[in-house]
């Protein structure tokens, strides 16, 4: 007797749950009149906290020593900042659940389509941006600016200018010419990796589909009309399953370096960390990344500066030009349900300051974005800027939130790991997980 | 006057309360909700819409579902047992009196205080292809690393895994033995040894019927916790290459943060139905035993 009792006020509890879980989330949908009526009631003698939710690891320190200055500068705002490792993910969960930040880096289509940014075109910083970054900031359905990027990053082929001259090789700007390279350096130089893979990493893996194979479609249709065949799907612009298509050309090329032994054996385990150890000491001729990576080579080895070597991605499909990622990057964006709007905007302002950018810059070892800064950013200045006119540019992928640049990178794990038997295979499986995740969030 | 002793008779009811109430809200209340999501197309961002099981159809069409199910049900099938046969003959070996057995006790249940995610960090430095430790004690050795790739090949990963598991947690399932071992009364194996039994049969018919509340208790522990796998892999493998060592947990997080927020509720409740439903079995199959002796 006791027991039922005890059972029907468990299952009571549980028929509780099962109301609210089909009664969808209230917390989904913001609700102005209590943010405003908060704005009110918090009186200017109240600290506000700002929280400040960033997915740049390599930032976390500069960005709290930035911080630090703003608070003293500002009394009665206080600004926190959070970092996690899988912050696109992670923002998901705190949208969900009320807890969000109220300036924060990351900055995704779905979520701009679910208005969860404010709006920032009428801000006054616009004239000072490069044309070419905000119209990468300029939301592609809406035509409004709801994110702000301070800085220009590249990617590309990173190369050891000591081997090349060594064996007397020049950049490559086609398939063959790379190929030849990688083939030279693992003839004369067997204790050279030719090109490293930090595959264990799925970003790494990742990056290397947006930009060379997302590369042949970028540079067909141009940045706009790309920009919006990835946030659209426009399945036949992007040709994702087509034989000879983008993904199955690079599948193919891939698997050739792979066949050739012209990657490192343990370019499915090894890590990032792994990859700018063996290109800073010169146990790896060639690998691919961004500018990003510039500071932690030199930090490895100090005297490396001069051995750098920057270059675009060659073109892997004839008849293509090769590539180079120039985008956006250090994005930010204030969050429409943040309470404290202005005070998150007097932040950005804060933080878009010539003399902060040139500190931020200067650290990061990438050119600002902003025409009124003048940084001395690092030692590729001049490299950098042949690369962007011997490639054509390109900008990251607007991929659809459920299929991350790490899901992609986990394809190709599987790509490398020998688990597609054609690399047409490969391109229907990217095509299919691609079109699933696009769907999920589109309907 | 009545309702009063009434009361006071069922007093023990209400003081088990604030337990019941806390338990619907952390565990029935979340699982109902789960179960509710589970039954929409929910992505995490817009309103979620009713539809119906198609979550559940769709998992058993799932090629990569059924992978992570087949990678878990391994990891577990080889973790649960070898930890009991170890842990096992762990405990009856430290039992015995000999110098030095704290301290050995000590050292085989070191590695459980440690949190699995380190674990796996530790063990990715030692099995790392071509510079991890043990690739360079090899080399040293002049022994060959020829196959040393454990972590890039789909099924020595998962046997690796195995493996740290069984080792980490071999001390947790030892310790729980030990104590089984120590409540057995020394009068039945007196007994036993006048009556002409050996060391085998003395084991077979008193120590393994007395622990049998210890073997409850492990293989229970053992299974619900190999089949929720989580860190070790993260750290080790982080589930690669591909997908090929994912667990069913990590995939439930992966699809949750991938806007399959409905669908990965479903395979949560998969999973759960996975570990309750061969829990549920084992301890009917072991009252009855235990209601035989």
């Amino acid at each position: 007797m006791r027991r039922k009792k005890l059972g029907l006020l468990l299952s009571g509890v549980m028929m509780l749950g099962l109301l609210a879980g089909c009664g969808g989330k209230n917390a989904d949908s913001p609700n102005p009149s209590s943010s405003a009526g908060m704005a009110q009631e918090t009186g200017p003698k109240e600290t506000v906290k700002l929280k400040f939710f960033t997915g740049k690891v390599e930032t976390v320190d500069l960005m709290n020593t930035l911080i630090q200055k703003f608070n003293s500068e500002n009394p009665g705002i206080e600004v926190e900042q959070e970092y996690q490792k899988d912050a696109s993910n992670v923002i998901k969960v705190k949208f969900a659940s009320g807890d969000i930040p109220d300036i924060t880096t990351v900055v995704e289509q779905d979520y701009i389509d679910q208005g969860k940014y404010l709006d920032l075109s009428n801000e006054p910083f616009w004239p000072r941006v490069l044309p070419a970054v905000k119209e990468l900031s300029t939301d592609v359905k809406s035509g409004k600016q709801y994110q702000v990027a301070t800085n220009v990053t590249m990617a590309g082929i990173f190369y050891n200018k000591k081997i090349f001259q060594e064996l007397g090789l020049k950049e490559a700007l086609t398939w063959n010419d790379f190929k030849a390279n990688l083939q030279a350096v693992k003839d004369k130089k067997p204790d050279v990796t030719p090109l490293f893979i930090a595959g264990r990493e799925s970003w790494t893996l990742g990056h290397l589909i947006e930009f060379l194979a997302h590369g042949i479609i970028k540079q067909d249709l141009g940045v706009k009309s790309s920009r919006e065949a990835f946030i659209n799907n426009e399945s036949d612009k992007l040709k994702f399953d087509q034989e000879n298509g983008p993904i199955d050309t690079f599948a193919k090329r891939l698997l050739e370096l792979q066949e050739a032994g012209l990657m490192n054996k343990d370019a499915l385990t090894a890590t990032y960390d792994n990859q700018k150890e063996a290109f800073a000491t010169g146990k790896a001729a060639m690998i691919s990344q961004g500018m990003w990576v510039v500071a932690d080579l030199l930090k490895i080895s100090p005297d490396f500066q001069i051995d750098i070597g920057f270059s675009p991605y060659p073109s892997i499909q004839d008849g293509t030009k090769p590539v180079v990622l120039s985008a956006d990057d250090s994005r930010y964006a204030i969050t429409a349900e943040s309470k404290h709007p202005e005070e998150a905007k007097k932040f950005l302002e804060f933080l878009l300051q010539p003399e902060n950018l040139k500190t931020y810059s200067e650290f990061l070892k990438s050119p600002p974005a902003f025409t009124d800064v003048t940084a001395d950013w690092g030692p590729l200045k001049d490299q950098a800027n042949q690369a962007l006119s011997s490639g054509v540019n390109i900008a990251f992928t607007d991929s659809p939130s459920g299929f991350s640049g790490d899901d992609a990178g986990r394809m190709v794990q599987e790509l490398l790991a020998g688990q597609y038997s054609t690399s047409l295979d490969f391109a229907k499986a990217y095509k299919d997980a691609w079109d699933k995740a696009w769907k999920a969030t589109h309907r | 006057m009545i309702i009063l002793r009434k009361l006071w008779n069922n007093l023990h009811l209400f003081m088990a309360l604030p337990a019941i109430l806390l338990f619907g809200l952390f565990f029935i209340y979340p699982l109902a909700q789960g179960i509710g999501i589970s039954l929409t197309d929910s992505n995490g961002m817009s309103a979620p819409r009713f539809i119906g099981l198609q979550n559940f159809v769709d998992f058993f069409h799932d090629a990569r579902a059924k992978k992570d199910v087949y990678n878990t049900v391994f990891f577990a099938i080889g973790s649960a047992p070898l930890l009991n046969l170890f842990g096992f003959l762990y405990a009856l070996i430290l039992d015995r009196p000999f110098k030095g057995k704290g301290f050995v006790r000590a050292v085989v249940y070191l590695p459980a205080v440690i949190s699995p995610l380190i674990m796996g960090y530790v063990w990715y430095f030692i099995l790392q292809p071509d510079r991890g430790f043990l690739y360079h004690l090899l080399e040293n050795l002049h022994l060959g690393t020829g196959g040393s790739d454990w972590l890039g090949n789909a099924h020595s990963a998962l046997i690796v895994l195995v493996f740290i598991n069984v080792w980490q947690f071999v001390g947790m399932t030892m310790i729980i033995y030990l104590a089984g071992l120590q409540s057995i009364p020394k009068e039945l194996y007196e007994a036993c040894e006048i009556d002409g039994a050996g060391y085998m049969k003395s084991l077979w018919y008193i120590t393994i019927p007395m622990v049998v509340q210890s073997i409850k208790i492990n293989v229970v522990t053992n299974i619900i916790g190999s089949l929720s796998v989580f860190e070790v892999i993260m750290a080790l493998t982080d589930g690669g290459p591909g997908y090929s060592t994912e667990s069913l947990s990590i995939y439930i997080l992966r699809m949750l943060y991938g806007s399959f927020t409905g669908y990965s509720t479903a395979v949560a409740m998969v999973l759960f139905a996975m570990i309750i439903i061969p829990v549920f079995i084992f301890m009917r199959y072991i009252n009855k035993k235990e209601f035989e002796m």
